[in-house]
């Protein structure tokens, strides 16, 4: 029997893309959308709560939610609400400016219910081949909406997301397939996660090890970890601001929980030492290549996307340093990346609406233009880099506490050296476009409502879920240790 | 038999990483995709699966008849039928493919270790997958990538069928609408691309930096 919280979470984007099928303007969409979305956001709490204390859920073979499921479950669902509600004043602007029609804003929130739903769905699935399928079904959907402007430039973005996404993801498919190899060699013929859990030991290392590099290559691609990345700098900068939030926020780290599925299986077939060597390897990658773009970009939206490789990356490290302390940070830092790079995309959308161009040289007197946004944003370059009273500053703490406990002094200075490196960087750009002069001709302009109600409803979580993680700390702890049985 | 249409497969493979058009590269494919259509019916006959008769008969609609037929169109409506934008020629091509069968072969060894039909499977599977990544790498035009990407997902099926007895019923329906639904997707772009920038080169696309 499938729990009511669940019907929600996968029956709301359904009826939502029934319901922009119908609906001709896209004014009632937008607001049908907020609260299609609201509602899911709090289904996803009370499955977060119910799997939490009375244990997996489990729909005949097909679903499987436990407790990280249900975790990746609950931040799609935060930063698809927040999406939702900075898409309806975007899309009014769009539509009121005559950048796209009417028709082609409902096609708009077809697609996002879409995207959605694939993405709600991914976390969700016992069966690692489905997993795959749905893995793969939200860059079909997605793809369509990096290049929803239609200009080359957006064209040439889906183009290279497709593909290359494609590609990668064709290498979990083999891996996957390697997996289902490992398990029948000793007789057993599965692709169920549950099944191949409880069936872990006495396989064969050679082949899990082998199969899980195509595993890590195939998803990793998709989550953005580099030298796979290349496709990512560009979707996200192409793509629609709501959109590039949701790709960041969510998308990477759908791709990741499929990484983690498989390691879970690594991990208990006494593999944890290779495993980790492995993440570590990508995300300390991850983190010198993204270092070094961020320093000299100039493009504002491609600036985030190069920091969401890094945030991947400090996360691959966190679950490297294989201890149960960073498992719970790098869990903990998958929320708050998504909730403070959503935060971040949100204004650096408005900015080059206002403006529009990206180039961060060009771009001047934001704080003068658009008070609102710029507060929101100077305060976005804070939490993001790891300031204190943020949420960030919390998992980074915790990943480097973990690197110190754990003797890996040389990973935790490098973390210091590039979390450094890239919040200095940081502030050197936005520091530029924030300050100055308007540019001549400009009036200070507002932001809708609902645009605002998604940036204060960001930043509460910004600012409440550091403090919240101090109480829960121990109770996390003991979670990861059941979770990843380490 | 199973020897025979491993043959075909590993031939059209051959030929798919010299053809100099795209019909021919599309005609190949075909030939590739009717190997694994014979394959899976006399797999199917042997076992008399109900399943696999369906998959059997999925394979031929969507890879011999509809997949070539949706990239035959494209490329006759955007008028690409003669570049596939070669990046090494056809002779090199074929000495790549030569040491890539070698290397899969190697890869098959690793896997398993007992010698026979299963290795031979599994190291043309494992071919043929790379060909198909060699494809997308050094074929420039948009077009042929996609077939590339189709010919790697052949191969996995191969894969599949060679080394875990398959993927289970559902799961395989599942990929089968996946591919189908990825190459329209993709077809769509590639129209658009040619709509856009009046060519299909993907190596021209160079705008975004950085």
């Amino acid at each position: 029997m499938m729990p009511l919280s669940l019907v929600f979470i996968f029956g709301i984007p359904a009826a939502l893309t029934v319901l922009g099928l119908f609906v001709r303007t896209s004014r009632p969409l937008g607001i049908a959308h907020n609260a299609g979305y609201l509602s899911v956001l709090c289904a996803a709490g009370i499955l977060f709560k119910e799997v939490l204390f009375q244990g997996p859920c489990v729909v005949r073979d097909f679903l499987y939610v436990d407790v990280l499921s249900a975790f990746f479950i609950l931040v799609t669902a935060v930063i698809s609400f927040a999406a939702s509600l900075y898409s309806t004043g975007y899309v009014k602007k769009d539509t009121g400016e005559g950048v796209i029609s009417e028709q082609k804003a409902r096609v708009y929130y077809t697609l996002f219910n879409l995207f959605c739903f694939s993405m709600f769905f991914c976390p969700a699935l016992n069966n690692l081949g489905l997993l795959w399928v749905a893995v793969e079904m939200t860059t079909l959907v997605s793809a369509f909406l990096v290049g929803f402007y239609n200009k080359k430039e957006s064209v040439e973005a889906a183009w290279k997301y497709i593909i290359i996404c494609s590609v990668g993801i064709i290498f979990a498919l083999l891996g996957t397939i390697l997996f289902a190899y490992a398990y029948s060699l000793t007789g057993a013929k599965t692709l169920a996660w549950t099944d191949m859990m409880a069936l872990a030991q006495g396989l064969d290392p050679r082949v899990l090890k082998i199969a899980f590099i195509f595993i890590l290559v195939g998803y990793g691609t998709k989550a953005g970890l580099a030298p796979m990345h290349t496709w990512l700098p560009d979707a996200h900068s192409q793509a629609v601001a709501p959109i590039s939030a949701l790709l960041s926020g969510v998308l990477l780290k759908t791709a990741f929980y499929a990484i983690l599925r498989f390691g879970m299986i690594l991990i208990k077939a006494g593999e944890l030492a290779y495993f980790s060597h492995l993440m570590m390897f990508f995300g300390l990658i991850s983190l010198v290549i993204s270092c070094g773009f961020i320093l000299v970009q100039k493009d504002v939206k491609r600036l985030l996307a190069y920091s969401s490789i890094e945030h991947i990356g400090l996360v691959a490290v966190s679950f490297g340093l294989a201890t149960p302390l960073a498992f719970a940070a790098g869990l903990f830092h998958v929320f708050n990346h998504a909730v403070t790079k959503a935060f971040m995309f949100f204004g650096a959308g408005n900015i080059v609406h206002a403006y529009k161009k990206r180039n961060m040289n060009s771009i001047k007197g934001v704080m003068r233009l658009l008070p609102f946004t710029g507060v929101m944003t100077l305060l976005g370059v804070f939490a993001l880099g790891g300031f204190p009273p943020f949420s960030v500053f919390a998992s980074e703490f915790l990943v480097l506490a973990a690197a110190f406990a754990n003797g890996s002094y040389a990973v935790g200075g490098c973390l210091l050296l590039f979390l450094g490196l890239v919040f200095a960087a940081f502030l050197h750009h936005f520091a530029k476009m924030l300050y100055g002069h308007l540019p001549k001709g400009a009036q200070a302009q507002g932001e809708p409502l609902s645009g605002k109600a998604a940036f204060i409803f960001l930043f509460i979580l910004m600012l409440a879920a550091g403090a919240a993680f101090a109480f829960v700390k121990e109770d996390a702890l003991w979670i990861t240790k059941k979770l990843f049985q380490i | 038999m199973q020897t025979l249409i491993l043959f075909l497969i590993l031939i059209s493979t051959y030929l798919m990483t010299s053809a100099k058009r795209v019909p021919a590269l599309v005609r190949s494919f075909q030939y590739q995709s009717f190997g694994l259509f014979l394959a899976t019916l006399i797999e199917a006959a042997r076992e008399g699966s109900p399943g696999l008769y369906a998959i059997a008969a999925l394979v031929f609609i969507l890879k011999v008849s509809l997949i070539p037929r949706v990239l035959l169109a494209v490329a006759r409506k955007i008028k690409a039928n003669e570049d596939l934008g070669l990046l090494i020629n056809p002779q090199l091509s074929l000495f790549m493919a030569l040491t890539l069968t070698y290397v899969s072969w190697i890869f098959a060894g690793q896997l398993v270790s007992s010698g026979g039909e299963g290795k031979t499977m599994l190291a043309i599977a494992f071919f043929v997958v790379l060909a198909g990544l060699f494809l997308m790498i050094f074929r420039m035009t948009a077009l042929a990538q996609v077939i590339g990407l189709c010919v790697m997902e052949n191969g996995l099926f191969l894969l599949a069928a060679s080394i875990s007895g398959g993927m289970p019923f559902f799961v395989e329906i599942a990929i089968f609408f996946d591919v189908l639904v990825s190459v329209l997707i993709m077809g769509f772009f590639v129209y658009r691309i040619n709509r856009l920038f009046t060519h299909i080169d993907v190596d021209k696309l160079t705008r975004l930096k950085g």
